[in-house]
C-alpha cells in the first residue's frame, strides 16, 4: 500500500512543476551563470575597452580622460608597427596553421593504419598539449640557445650549420613558428583521428570492392566526409594562431627587433609597457572586429551544415 | 667568573629585543608590502626583513615579481591606488615618472632629521636614483653601476702583450679608450685550434661579451659610450640627438664582430655564462653587481684571473634600485622607517656581506670589504667608489623625465634591430627619436 502511494505520489511530481516555471523560463534560468560570466568578463570589458578606444587615456597622465573622437582609430591606422605586427601575425597563422594540418592529418592516417601501440602513441601526443606554452617555451628556449642548446650541439655533432634560431632575425619567427608546430600538431591529429574512427566502414568496403584506388578513396570518400572536422579543425587552430602571445613572451620578446612581435605583444606592450590605454583599446576592438569578420565567413558554412542536420534529424 | 660575566652581558643585551618581541604579538604588528625584484639576493633580503620586523612592530609582506614585470604590476597598483605594495623598487629611469605622477611620497622631511643618513648614500648614486625637483624620494639598496670586467691573466701574459704591441703598436692593458677596448676585442677573437695564452684554443674565443638581447641592458651597454661623447639619450631641449646615437651605435656594431653569436639573445647572465665557459676576454660596459658572478671564472677555467676597472673613458651606466613609499600606502610612516631600515648603514654591511652591492660609501669603503679574502664577493667595491668619484656631479635627462621609464622601455627594440642587423645604425638613431617623440607627444620635458 505503501509502495502505490509513493508511486502516486512520484507521478503527479511532474504534472505539477510546469504550473510552476514554464520550459521558456526555465531554459532561460539554466543558461543564467553562463550569460552572467559572459557578461561579466566579457561584454562588460568589451564596452569599457570602446569606451577608452574614444578617449585620451594614458595611465600615467591622468588615466582615462577626455573624449577624442576618431583620433585613436586614426592613430593606430597610421601606425607602422601596428601594421608590421599585423604582417608578423599572418605569416605566423598562415605557415603555422598550415603546417599544422598538413603534418597532423598525415600522423593521424599513420596512427590509423598502426596495427600496434595506438593508445601509448595517443596518450604521448597529449603531452605537448597538457602544458602551457609559458612551461614548454621556457624548454624551447633552452633547446635553441646557441651556446648551451641541444639542438646545436647535435647539429655540430653531424657538422651542420648551427644557426642563432631566436638572434637571427631571418629565422626568428620560423622558430617560432616550429615550436608551435611541435605543440599543436597532435591536437589536430588527434582530432582527425577521431574523425577518422568515426566514419562508417561499409563505403570503404565497397569501393575496395569496387577495386578503387587509395588515391581515389581518399578523394571521394575519407576525404569529402571528414571535411567538416577537418574544418572545424582548421578554424579553432587558425583563431587561437592569431591570438599568438605565449610563446612570443616566452622565447623571443617580439625580438630581434620586432621581427616576432606580434598583434597581441604589441597590444600588451603598448597597454602594460606605455600605458596608453587609448592606443591599446582602438587595437584591440580593430582586433576583435577582424576575428568576428572572419569567423563569420569561416563558420558559415559549418553553421549551416549544423542547421541542415538538425533540420534533416 | 668571565663566562657568568659573559653571560649576563649577552643577557643584558637581548633583553631589549626579547621585550619588544614579547611586547608586539603577531596580531598587533602593522602589515607593510614591499614588492621587490625575484632572484636579486632574495635570502639575503629575507634575512635582512626579519631584522627589521625584530625591532620594529611591523609585518612585513615580501612579494617577489619577475624584473620583466615589476614596473607595469607596479604602475597599475599606484594608478589604481589600490594601496596592494606599500614599498615599491624603481629602477633608475622611473623615479622621475613616479615622483611626478603622485605614485610615491617624497621623504625629504623624513629625513631632514636624518641628514648623515642621506648624505651617505654615494652622492653620484644619490643624485640619480634618489633626488627628483629638490626633493627626497627615498633610498636606493642596491646598486648595478657599470664599469669593466675582464680576464687580467689574458691582459696580462708576456706572449699576449708581445703580440699586441706588435700588431697595435702600443702596451696591452686595461682600456682606458673605447677604441683600445674594440681593439683588445678584435685581438682576442680567435677560432677554435688558434693559440690562446700559448696554448690551443678547444673552441672558438670572442673578444667581448654583449648584451644586445631583446632586453633593456643593451641601452645600459651604449649608455656609457654615449656619456663619453659628452651627449646624452636626451638632449636639454628633450629630443634624442640622432647623430650621437648613430656613432655610440655604429660602435656597437663594430664590436657585434668579436661578440658570441648567442650576444643577440642574452643579457647579463648570458655574457656571465660564457665569461664562466671560457668564451671572451672582456665585457663592454657591464654591471659590476655581477662581480661574485664573474670571479667565479677563476675556479671554473683553469689559468684564468679576472679583474675590475673603470670602464674606458670613465663614464658608465648608473643604476640603483630606489625604495620608494608608496603614495597609496595605508602605514606610510612604517614604510618610510623600512626604507631608511633597509638603505641605512647596519642591513647595508650584512647585505655587502651576503654579496649584495651596496650603495652607502661608509660600507663600499669599508677596510674589511677590500681584505684580499673578501676579493670574490666585494673585490668590486673600490672601483664602485672611483666610478662614482669619476662621475661625481653627473647627471642624465633620462632619468630627469617622467617619460623615462616608457622610453627606457622601449629604446631596446630600434637598438636590438641594429644590432640583429636587421637595420642600419642611422634608422635605428632615427627610430629611437620618432618612438621617443611619441611617447612624450613633442619634446620630452626635462624635470630637474
Amino acid at each position: 500500500m505503501s509502495q502505490s502511494l509513493s508511486v502516486s505520489a512520484a507521478r503527479r511530481r511532474p504534472a505539477a512543476a510546469p504550473a510552476m516555471i514554464s520550459d521558456r523560463w526555465f531554459s532561460i534560468l539554466l543558461i543564467v551563470p553562463a550569460m552572467a560570466v559572459i557578461l561579466v568578463f566579457a561584454l562588460l570589458p568589451l564596452a569599457y575597452a570602446l569606451n577608452v578606444s574614444f578617449r585620451f587615456a594614458d595611465l600615467t597622465r591622468g588615466g582615462i580622460g577626455a573624449f577624442v573622437g576618431l583620433d585613436n582609430y586614426r592613430a593606430v591606422l597610421a601606425d607602422e608597427m601596428f601594421w608590421a605586427s599585423v604582417g608578423v601575425t599572418l605569416k605566423f597563422t598562415v605557415s603555422a596553421v598550415v603546417l599544422e594540418m598538413v603534418l597532423g592529418i598525415a600522423i593521424a592516417f599513420l596512427i590509423h593504419g598502426a596495427t600496434v601501440g595506438k593508445g601509448v602513441i595517443r596518450s604521448l601526443m597529449v603531452l605537448p598539449l597538457a602544458t602551457s606554452a609559458a612551461v614548454t617555451g621556457l624548454f624551447w628556449r633552452y633547446l635553441y640557445d646557441t651556446q648551451f642548446g641541444l639542438t646545436n650541439y647535435f647539429l655540430g655533432l653531424l657538422h651542420l650549420p648551427q644557426p642563432n634560431w631566436l638572434g637571427d632575425y631571418t629565422i626568428a619567427l620560423w622558430s617560432v613558428v616550429l615550436f608551435d608546430v611541435w605543440q599543436w600538431t597532435p591536437f589536430v591529429a588527434l582530432i582527425a583521428l577521431a574523425g577518422l574512427q568515426a566514419l562508417p566502414k561499409e563505403p570503404f568496403e565497397a569501393a575496395e570492392l569496387d577495386g578503387a584506388s587509395t588515391f581515389r578513396v581518399l578523394r571521394t570518400l575519407t576525404f569529402p566526409m571528414l571535411k567538416p572536422v577537418l574544418f572545424l579543425v582548421l578554424v579553432l587552430r587558425t583563431i587561437d594562431s592569431v591570438r599568438l602571445y605565449d610563446a612570443v613572451a616566452v622565447l623571443t620578446r617580439g625580438g630581434p627587433g620586432t621581427v616576432t612581435e606580434s598583434m597581441t605583444f604589441y597590444l600588451y606592450r603598448t597597454g602594460l609597457k606605455l600605458f596608453r590605454m587609448d592606443y591599446a583599446s582602438t587595437m584591440a576592438i580593430f582586433f576583435l572586429y577582424a576575428m568576428l569578420v572572419a569567423s563569420l565567413f569561416a563558420l558559415r558554412p559549418l553553421l549551416k551544415q549544423f542547421s541542415t542536420r538538425a533540420s534533416e534529424g | 667568573m668571565k663566562r657568568t660575566i659573559l653571560l649576563a652581558a649577552m643577557m643584558a643585551t637581548a633583553a631589549p629585543v626579547g621585550a619588544q618581541a614579547q611586547a608586539c604579538a603577531d596580531a598587533d604588528r602593522v602589515p607593510i608590502t614591499w614588492s621587490t625584484i625575484a632572484g636579486f639576493y632574495t635570502d639575503a633580503m629575507a634575512k635582512l626583513v626579519a631584522g627589521f620586523e625584530a625591532d620594529h612592530c611591523v609585518k612585513v609582506n615580501v612579494v617577489n615579481i619577475d624584473n620583466s614585470q615589476l614596473y607595469n604590476k607596479q604602475v597599475i597598483e599606484m594608478v589604481g591606488e589600490t594601496g596592494a605594495y606599500d614599498v615599491v623598487t624603481l629602477e633608475t629611469s622611473e623615479k622621475a615618472e613616479f615622483a611626478e605622477n603622485g605614485f610615491i611620497l617624497p621623504m625629504t622631511e623624513y629625513f631632514a632629521d636624518k641628514k648623515a643618513q642621506l648624505d651617505d648614500v654615494a652622492p653620484t648614486l644619490a643624485a640619480l636614483t634618489v633626488q627628483y625637483k629638490g626633493d627626497v624620494w627615498g633610498l636606493p639598496y642596491y646598486t648595478y653601476t657599470a664599469g669593466y670586467i675582464y680576464r687580467a691573466d689574458l691582459l696580462e701574459d708576456a706572449g699576449e702583450k708581445e703580440a699586441f704591441k706588435a700588431k697595435y703598436g702600443y702596451d696591452l692593458a686595461v682600456p682606458t679608450t673605447w677604441k683600445q677596448h674594440r681593439d683588445i676585442a678584435e685581438f682576442f677573437t680567435r677560432k677554435k685550434g688558434a693559440m690562446l695564452k700559448g696554448a690551443p684554443l678547444e673552441k672558438d674565443f670572442y673578444g667581448v661579451g654583449l648584451m644586445a638581447g631583446p632586453f633593456p641592458e643593451i641601452q645600459d651597454e651604449m649608455s656609457g659610450v654615449i656619456w663619453s661623447q659628452g651627449a646624452d639619450w636626451l638632449t636639454d631641449d628633450g629630443v634624442v640627438p640622432v647623430d650621437a646615437v648613430e656613432k655610440a651605435m655604429n660602435d656597437y656594431l663594430a664590436l657585434m664582430q668579436f661578440a658570441p653569436p648567442a650576444a643577440l639573445t642574452v643579457t647579463y647572465d648570458g655574457v656571465m655564462n660564457q665569461m664562466k665557459d671560457g668564451q671572451i676576454a672582456q665585457t663592454y660596459s657591464f654591471f659590476l653587481d655581477q662581480w661574485p658572478n664573474a670571479a667565479q671564472t677563476e675556479t671554473l677555467v683553469p689559468g684564468a684571473r679576472m679583474g675590475v676597472a673603470e670602464a674606458p673613458e670613465k663614464k658608465a651606466y648608473i643604476g640603483g634600485f630606489l625604495l620608494a613609499v608608496s603614495a597609496s600606502s595605508t602605514h606610510p610612516k612604517e614604510a618610510m622607517d623600512f626604507v631608511a631600515y633597509l638603505g641605512g648603514h647596519d642591513a647595508q654591511m650584512e647585505f655587502a656581506k651576503a654579496g649584495g652591492t651596496s650603495t652607502l660609501m661608509s660600507v663600499l669603503s669599508d677596510p674589511q670589504f677590500a681584505d684580499p679574502a673578501n676579493r670574490a664577493k666585494t673585490g668590486h667595491f673600490g672601483t664602485l667608489l672611483a666610478i662614482f668619484d669619476s662621475m661625481k656631479g653627473f647627471r642624465s635627462n633620462l632619468f630627469d623625465t617622467p617619460f623615462g621609464a616608457k622610453i627606457y622601455n622601449t629604446m631596446q627594440i630600434p637598438l636590438q634591430s641594429a644590432a640583429a642587423g636587421q637595420i642600419t645604425a642611422r634608422q635605428a638613431a632615427e627610430q629611437l627619436a620618432a618612438q621617443v617623440e611619441k611617447i612624450c607627444g613633442g619634446p620630452c620635458p626635462i624635470g630637474k
